[in-house]
């Protein structure tokens, strides 16, 4: 009986310490999150300008898990169509559990404009879940996203998830979706190893500066290591296998105070 | 062949008008970033205008007319004429990167507004069949509402209203209907009308619109210069005396700093004070021009016994009270300005007298103690420039009936073209005060203030501008929220790096130290504590094709004595998509901002639709965001559409005050904009 209050406790601790108030966003497999500028991987409910680098079709899964509870994870699915015109990215994500439960459907749209330049957009049909009163509550919610590429090596990305601020209203309260600017940016040393920083800004919330390395190794193995600060130093650790068809990825981090939490996903690029 | 010459001709036509508001847009982004003193920039924002739609012909050009380009410093604009001596006519515009302190963003900045080729704006006789046939005529209709009812609306019986002094007697719309006519820029005539939002329309206390106005410029007839009707501005010299135009002070435009002396121009703004209503004309003779004019209008204040305390200055009639005290007051006043012109010398002298018809008794205390009091004022100023060489000199003296004095004395020089630099000295006692000055200044009084202003513009390297200044001022009487003499520092470094043709980028940052009262309300004497500000910012430009992206991030720290440094952030993404064949264009922003306390509001400037000028103030915690669209329906008929909202996401329940308050955290602003050319 006394689970549900605890971990609705631990929820709210754990996204006022994450910057990060939904737990229907999942993490993407970008080290520390980085996935604003992220030219390669396009993570749902991230930058939708990413969709429009993709150059293969492809479909991901992902499981998150935080703090080795299984009420608090994420489970998404994602597709994305690349074609000459542009590409369409459609993704779902499910957290929590039996009592309370976070859905979020999104379709979005990205294009890339001669190499130089991508833009996205993307709807999202946000709602959740009170098994106590037994109601749904909705909301859209827009994304747009930007990825420059100033220089052969060297991209900067921008991205805002519900800038609008649209919120779940119900009968009494108002549930506050968050409203994040990120700026990121992305720097190849040589093809095997890149550098990612990012900023992000929830509108009511902290900052969160992240910052992560990415080296491949033999075409093979990703290794990944980096950091991002919010109200807490919290180191990221992540590995990756990448052949011609899947990408694998596992990614973790060690809250201070709340623990580990870690992601794992699985890409399949279809070949056009 | 042919099809492709013409096509690309109307292509650039119809995009024109687009790159000339883009070119705008930096310019007055990069001039309002420093200064926080309300302007009616549409003045600037329409002689722009006016300028792209008549271009500048380089090679037959002269200082006067290159001195129109409001964001040309002085040693740009003789550098250019330097050129055009020593080498002849410029055969293309690639040619401008030749020209010594040009960059590219100066270079980019300016070719809207000039073309270079045979013939120029020679003061031929004007023929009225020409005027009937090249003449154009556009129409302007503008509609702005608020989509929140704000308290002023609401009927007396609400609830929420009735703390409020008297409601608003007209609706929630802006209207404004402008009507204009140009040949060449020979002859130009307007009329304007407009509404805001909140005055009546048509009802028992009014009926019309609430302003109206209407000007005639003829250019060059003969020996007479100019000649205006109607509604007009005059400025002369470096702005002691008359100046209502923009003054160009602290700005990142660090080296433009002395006044240029544009003269007498047609006033088609809707600032319902800042202009002259009468008549006046420029006359030359050989080296000596020779102005005149008159006005004779109505100003705002509330009078009582015959006089009042204070010229209300908003022009907003939208209560009872405020519609009682509108154009209560009489005021007339005749001028006169001599210039005589050699090559490396011009000297001027201004005489302007003012008459009110009712007496000017402002309710004193310590810090308006030499306010002027009275219904009549003289003023007089001599101005100056000297050239020699790379040596530019150039102020003005003025001085009040009541002998008051006030000087500006300025120097710029440029040792190499990658070294300019400035120097500007003012003295204004604080008895000085005259109605229409606006010089070099703090605040927007040119009164009470002794101060050097110092600023370089660097060129280090080929990629690289740096652009720094500083300013120290003291005012030796109290002020306005300062009960003592106080003193003021600022300073100024901006680094402008242009990584590719379609890359740039800037740093800019800015300090500023200046008094105000301890607050302590038992004091016996007044004691001032000092208050610090410093900002950075950051921003980016990039352009893809006919696209635009603009990043900009702005963080602020302010603090008052020794308490907490308070902090502000802003972040702005722009991305404008503007073909160049198309009929379209879009812009859009999405901005973030931080800022808990007033002190660290931002002003921020945005896109809109054209002729008008937003730069919306922000603080709180919230986002804000717009869609600019503007397509044309055909060659003659143009829309362009504005929509806003700022959403605070601190938890306040209304925002704003008074018959201005809003219920809830959101304000939407919608703006719309027909042009019609015929």
């Amino acid at each position: 009986m006394t689970k549900s209050p605890t971990l609705l406790l631990l929820l709210l601790l754990s996204q006022f310490c994450l910057a990060q108030i939904t737990g229907a966003i999942p993490s993407s497999s970008s080290i520390a999150n980085t996935s604003t500028s992220d030219s390669h991987h396009w993570t749902a409910f991230h930058n939708p300008a990413i969709l429009g680098k993709i150059e293969k079709s492809e479909l991901a899964v992902l499981y998150e898990n935080r703090f080795q509870l299984s009420e608090l994870s994420t489970k998404t699915i994602q597709a994305a169509y690349s074609n000459n015109l542009i590409n369409t990215g459609i993704s779902l994500s499910q957290f929590g559990y039996s009592h309370y439960q976070e859905f979020m459907l999104g379709i979005g749209w990205g294009r890339n404009f001669s190499n130089k330049f991508s833009m996205g957009v993307q709807f999202n049909y946000f709602t959740n879940y009170f098994e106590a009163s037994n109601t749904y509550r909705a909301a859209l919610i827009a994304q747009f996203g930007l990825l420059m590429q100033l220089s052969p090596n060297f991209n900067l990305g921008f991205s805002s998830f519900n800038p609008f601020q649209s919120n779940i209203k119900a009968e009494f309260v108002v549930q506050k979706i968050p409203s994040i600017f990120s700026y990121g940016a992305e720097y190849f040393f040589c093809p095997e190893l890149v550098w990612r920083s990012q900023l992000d800004k929830e509108v009511s919330s902290n900052y969160r500066i992240a910052s992560g390395f990415e080296y491949t190794m033999l075409q093979l193995v990703v290794v990944k290591l980096g950091a991002y600060q919010s109200d807490f130093l919290v180191p990221c650790l992540g590995l990756g296998l990448s052949t011609s068809a899947f990408v694998l990825s596992f990614n973790t981090e060690m809250h201070p105070l709340l623990g580990l939490r870690s992601n794992i996903g699985m890409r399949y690029q279809i070949h056009n | 062949m042919l099809l492709l010459i013409i096509f690309s001709i109307q292509v650039v036509a119809e995009n024109r008008i687009a790159v000339t508001k883009e070119a705008i847009a930096d310019m007055l982004e990069q001039f309002s970033a420093e200064s926080e003193v309300a302007f009616d920039y549409n003045s600037i924002y329409e002689e722009l205008i006016s300028i792209s739609q008549n271009p500048i012909n380089l090679n037959h050009t002269k200082r006067e007319e290159l001195e129109r380009l409001a964001f040309l410093s002085d040693v740009q604009v003789e550098s250019i004429l330097a050129y055009l001596y020593q080498f002849g006519n410029i055969k293309t515009v690639y040619e401008l990167q030749l020209i010594e302190g040009l960059d590219m963003t100066d270079i980019r900045r300016i070719l809207p507004f000039i073309f270079v080729g045979e013939g120029g704006n020679e003061n031929t006789k004007i023929y009225w069949t020409d005027v009937l046939k090249y003449g154009k005529q556009e129409l302007l209709i503008r509609i702005d509402k608020g989509f929140e009812e704000k308290s002023g609306y609401l009927s007396e019986e609400e609830p929420s209203n009735q703390a409020s002094t008297g409601n608003y007697l007209g609706n929630q719309f802006y209207t404004c209907t402008k009507y204009r006519f140009h040949y060449k820029d020979r002859i130009q005539c307007s009329f304007s009308a407009e509404k805001d939002a909140g005055e009546q329309f048509w009802g028992d206390v009014h009926k019309g619109y609430d302003f109206y106005s209407a000007t005639l410029q003829l250019n060059n007839i003969g020996r007479i210069k100019t000649i205006v009707i109607g509604d007009f501005r005059a400025n002369f010299g470096q702005g002691l005396v008359l100046h209502p135009d923009l003054v160009m002070g602290k700005s990142s435009f660090a080296l433009k700093v002395a006044n240029r002396n544009s003269g007498l121009k047609k006033y088609s703004s809707t600032d319902e004070n800042n202009f002259f209503r009468g008549g006046g004309f420029s006359y030359q003779f050989g080296k000596i021009e020779l102005s005149a004019f008159y006005s004779n209008k109505w100003i705002d204040g509330d009078t009582v016994n015959g006089s009042f305390p204070t010229w209300k200055k908003y022009g907003l009639h939208r209560t009872e009270s405020e519609y009682r005290s509108k154009q209560t007051i009489n005021q007339q006043l005749l001028g006169l300005n001599s210039t005589i012109n050699f090559s490396e010398l011009k000297l001027g002298f201004t005489l302007v007298h003012t008459a009110l018809d009712q007496q000017l008794q402002s309710e004193k205390s310590t810090y308006n103690h030499f306010y002027f009091s009275g219904n009549q004022q003289t003023t007089a100023g001599l101005n100056y420039r000297i050239r020699l060489l790379n040596l530019n000199m150039f102020g003005e003296i003025g001085r009040t009936d009541k002998g008051a004095m006030a000087s500006v004395n300025g120097v710029s020089f440029s040792p190499t073209s990658e070294v300019s630099l400035v120097a500007l000295q003012r003295k204004y006692s604080p008895e000085y005060d005259s109605f229409y000055a606006n010089a070099f200044s703090e605040t927007s009084r040119v009164s009470n203030e002794n101060g050097l202003y110092l600023a370089a513009e660097i060129r280090p390297f080929k990629q690289w501008k740096i652009v720094t200044a500083a300013d120290s001022y003291t005012a030796p009487w109290p002020r306005f929220g300062m009960d003592a003499p106080s003193i003021g520092h600022s300073y100024f470094i901006q680094a402008d790096y242009t990584a590719q043709r379609n890359l740039t980028m800037f740093w800019r940052y800015k300090y500023d130290e200046k008094q105000t009262n301890d607050g302590l309300t038992d004091a016996k004497i007044a004691t001032l504590v000092p208050t610090y500000k410093s900002s950075l910012q950051y921003k980016l430009c990039y352009t893809v094709g006919n696209f635009r992206i603009k990043s900009i991030c702005n963080v602020n720290f302010a603090q008052r004595n020794s308490e907490p440094i308070t902090q502000g952030i802003i972040f702005a993404q722009n991305l404008s998509y503007s073909p160049i064949s198309s009929t379209y264009s879009v812009d859009i922003r999405l901005q973030l901002f931080d800022a808990i306390h007033y002190e660290n509001r931002f002003y921020s400037y945005e896109q809109d639709v054209l002729y008008a000028f937003s730069m919306p103030m922000v603080y709180g915690i919230g986002s804000r965001y717009y869609l600019n669209l503007r397509y044309n329906c055909n060659q003659s008929i143009s829309v362009w559409f504005k929509i806003a909202q700022t959403v605070y996401a601190d938890g306040r329940e209304n925002h704003s005050t008074g018959n201005e308050m809003i219920v809830g955290n959101r304000k939407t602003d919608f703006r719309m904009l027909l042009k019609y050319l015929f």
